[in-house]
């Protein structure tokens, strides 16, 4: 039966009649790249539409190796592990969901994600020739709302319109409640934790605003998310004593309070990234800057330029560029956040003994 | 205001006319090499691609030389390339550099015809419909001259000879002053191309070169690959792209460029259905059409990181089996030798010999009915 309903899907007929039979489909939605974003929105989404949703496990080394071995050499570490992820499913569930983001919000020029975002399902497409095709989700704002996507993959499941506009609103509470955690403070990791066991359990340590330096860290939530792209480097600045922002916790307001400092840039995401970069610049009680990104990643290597020429920084603020990659040692990551901290105490108590002076 | 721009291929020779016969001087620095280069990436962000860095070593060498403006093209799209002229005139500034800065697609295009303007004085916009004309006279022109050249090199009788004849008429088509002056020297050009002594045999290779614009243009990147290729393989090697059409078709002066390239965006729709910014339409169009064009392997050549080229290359290896058509991958960046290059070359030229051998051999062999029994 099931290889029926995979040659129904491979066929790109509806599958309406495939879902005749009583099990549930199952959807694999892949725990990389836009999953750090928006997981909450998509889980609820396939489960209204009636389909089993199930996430790969959180990156290990056997899926890094997989996916580094299967992509082309010179992209970011974020789509190899994406190809781990997607290898890990791959026989486990009927289709897998990459979501294909074009644009994602409307600004008086071109906007874009990155290529790869855009081209995500082609490249698993092309690399996976005995996976069924990856379920069409278009988010292209540009040209048609965000629900449109909804819808055309509702239909192509075969749901109502009824359905579809339940499951999106309770997506959308979803997705809002995924957001207002990581407002509180909670990494998009503990965020998504905390929704699937649901405790109000204490905040995390590296929340505490009782700690004597704070480091914000800036980088996609694709690298802060996963922790073995990361090497752990959250808990590292935790370890050694510091309190942890990041520029996933900030609203859109935060971001688009900075519009008038910045460029012009097409890129959606990287735009929030520098955004955030200049709001930690200025914002009160953070003593030291991380700009996160990963090898080969296209915009980031000319918007790291922009974020050390072109952000404002009144205070002097220390700016730190961490590049990661799948052959990143954690003990590297992690002696460059021990002594980012130690910088930082040290600068700290240097300026505080010159006002003493004075 | 003396304005430069960088180099890319003999684009030179139509942009200088452009900028000099509205009236402003050009400043064009040496053909970049490999010093450029490492000029560039000593600069440059660590992982940007390739075009940047060398593109930014030549805007160095154009101010050493005193431009005073920098004009680039740029764009709000998916590829790095957009941004460009934005970093690359953050860093010249940085290090100390002084200009005005003439970004092409960035600013208000108002705000760019108001510089061009108080550079030129009167007549400004009459000045310009002569520049674009003389523009496209030379442009039409390199591209003649580089279409010739890479048909006729390797069938040259002796070795040399399409390359001195070639260099003498870019030379030539550059310093020319008007429009009857291109055409004449388009009419000589012709009549030396067609008295030059060709090899008639049929046996020429035929190699499709695909891939980022800048690297299949720029032969200081490639290694000279087209004209390597030619004169020390005898392999005809046609590139997808031309610097004709890279500067004519933004400029809607030529309807055929317009027509070719919404072919290809539907063709590979297929393949990548929504745009990357980049020329992924054309390296994917260019591998589909080459056994239909008749060419006997595709060449996809790419700077390091290049974001639509690297997507490119998770679908060519299926467009390789089903079309059954060689790809061969060769990536370019500052560390990347003349060796290794030649090496994988001359593996692949030598494959498709075989291959083309092997189904001519094929042919012959059952025209004398033994294959089929």
């Amino acid at each position: 039966m099931r290889s029926l309903r995979i040659r129904r899907v491979r066929k790109g007929m509806s599958l309406k009649h495939a879902q005749g039979s009583k099990a549930a489909m199952r959807v694999g939605v892949p725990r990389a790249l836009m999953f750090y974003r928006y997981y909450p929105f998509l889980k609820m989404l396939l489960e209204g539409f009636g389909c089993e949703v199930v996430a790969s496990p959180p990156t290990n080394l056997r899926i890094m190796g997989m996916g580094t071995d299967l992509c082309v050499d010179d992209i970011c570490v974020a789509v190899k592990a994406l190809f781990g992820h997607v290898r890990h499913l791959e026989g486990e569930v009927d289709a897998v969901l990459v979501p294909r983001l074009v644009s994602v919000e409307k600004k008086d020029y071109d906007t874009f994600t990155c290529p790869k975002l855009i081209a995500a399902p082609d490249m698993v497409r092309f690399s996976f020739p005995h996976l069924p095709p990856p379920l069409e989700f278009v988010v292209d704002v540009k040209k048609a709302p965000f629900w449109w996507g909804c819808l055309r993959l509702g239909r192509r499941l075969g749901v109502s319109l009824r359905g579809i506009a339940r499951s999106y609103a309770a997506a959308t509470r979803e997705q809002r409640r995924f957001e207002d955690l990581q407002r509180e403070g909670l990494l998009p990791e503990d965020a998504l934790k905390r929704m699937e066991n649901g405790n109000d359990g204490p905040p995390p340590a590296y929340a505490s605003a009782e700690r004597d330096v704070t480091v914000a860290v800036v980088g996609h939530p694709y690298l802060l998310g996963d922790p073995l792209v990361s090497k752990r480097l959250i808990h590292w600045l935790d370890s050694s004593g510091a309190r942890v922002l990041a520029s996933t916790m900030l609203s859109r307001r935060d971001l688009e309070r900075e519009a008038r400092k910045l460029p012009d840039l097409s890129w959606s995401y990287e735009w929030e990234l520098l955004a955030a970069a200049s709001h930690f610049m200025e914002a009160d009680g953070v003593d030291g800057v991380i700009y996160l990104t990963s090898f080969g990643c296209g915009p980031d290597s000319l918007v790291t330029e922009m974020v050390r020429r072109e952000v404002p920084n009144p205070h002097g603020r220390a700016l730190l560029d961490l590049v990661l990659d799948e052959h990143s040692a954690e003990s590297g990551v992690r002696t460059r956040a021990e002594a980012f901290v130690d910088l930082l105490r040290h600068r700290k108590r240097a300026r505080s003994r010159e006002v003493e002076k004075r | 205001m003396r304005v430069a721009f960088p180099h890319m291929g003999n684009a030179y020779i139509p942009l200088r006319a452009l900028v000099e016969h509205v009236g402003v001087e050009a400043v064009v620095p040496e053909r970049p090499n490999r010093a450029t280069l490492e000029l560039g990436a000593k600069h440059a962000p660590e992982f940007v691609c390739l075009p940047f860095k060398i593109t930014l070593g030549d805007c160095m060498n154009a101010l050493e030389k005193g431009a005073d403006t920098m004009a680039m093209v740029c764009g709000m799209w998916a590829c790095r390339f957009g941004n460009y002229g934005h970093v690359q005139h953050l860093i010249l500034r940085d290090m100390g550099y002084e200009f005005e800065s003439l970004l092409i697609g960035r600013e208000d295009p108002r705000a760019v015809w108001e510089k061009v303007k108080r550079a030129v004085g009167g007549g400004a916009f009459r000045r310009l419909l002569g520049a674009a004309a003389v523009f496209r006279a030379k442009a039409a022109a390199v591209e003649e001259i580089e279409s010739k050249a890479r048909f006729a090199r390797p069938r040259e009788e002796r070795r040399g000879d399409t390359d001195r004849i070639m260099e003498r008429y870019l030379t030539r088509v550059d310093e020319a002053d008007t429009i009857r002056r291109v055409r004449e020297i388009r009419r000589e050009l012709r009549e030396e191309f067609s008295a030059l002594p060709l090899r008639d045999d049929d046996d020429v290779l035929r190699v499709r070169i695909v891939g980022e614009l800048y690297v299949l243009l720029e032969p200081s990147l490639n290694f000279d690959l087209v004209r390597r290729l030619g004169a020390v393989h005898g392999v005809e090697a046609q590139p997808i792209l031309s610097t004709y059409r890279w500067l004519l078709s933004p400029l809607w002066l030529d309807p055929f460029l317009h027509v070719s390239s919404s072919r290809a965006r539907r063709v590979s729709r297929a393949y990548l259905p929504y745009v990357l910014g980049g020329e992924e339409h054309m390296t994917i169009t260019g591998a589909l059409d080459a056994p239909r064009q008749g060419f006997d392997g595709v060449i996809h050549a790419y700077p390091l990181t290049c974001m639509p080229e690297n997507i490119c290359r998770t679908v060519l290896p299926h467009i390789s089996v089903t079309r059954d058509v060689p790809i061969l991958g060769l990536c370019f960046d500052e560390h990347t030798s003349t060796v290794g290059t030649n090496t994988r070359l001359e593996a692949f030229l030598d494959m498709l010999r075989s291959r083309r051998g092997r189904g001519r051999n094929a042919k012959e062999l059952e025209a004398e009915g033994v294959l089929r029994a």
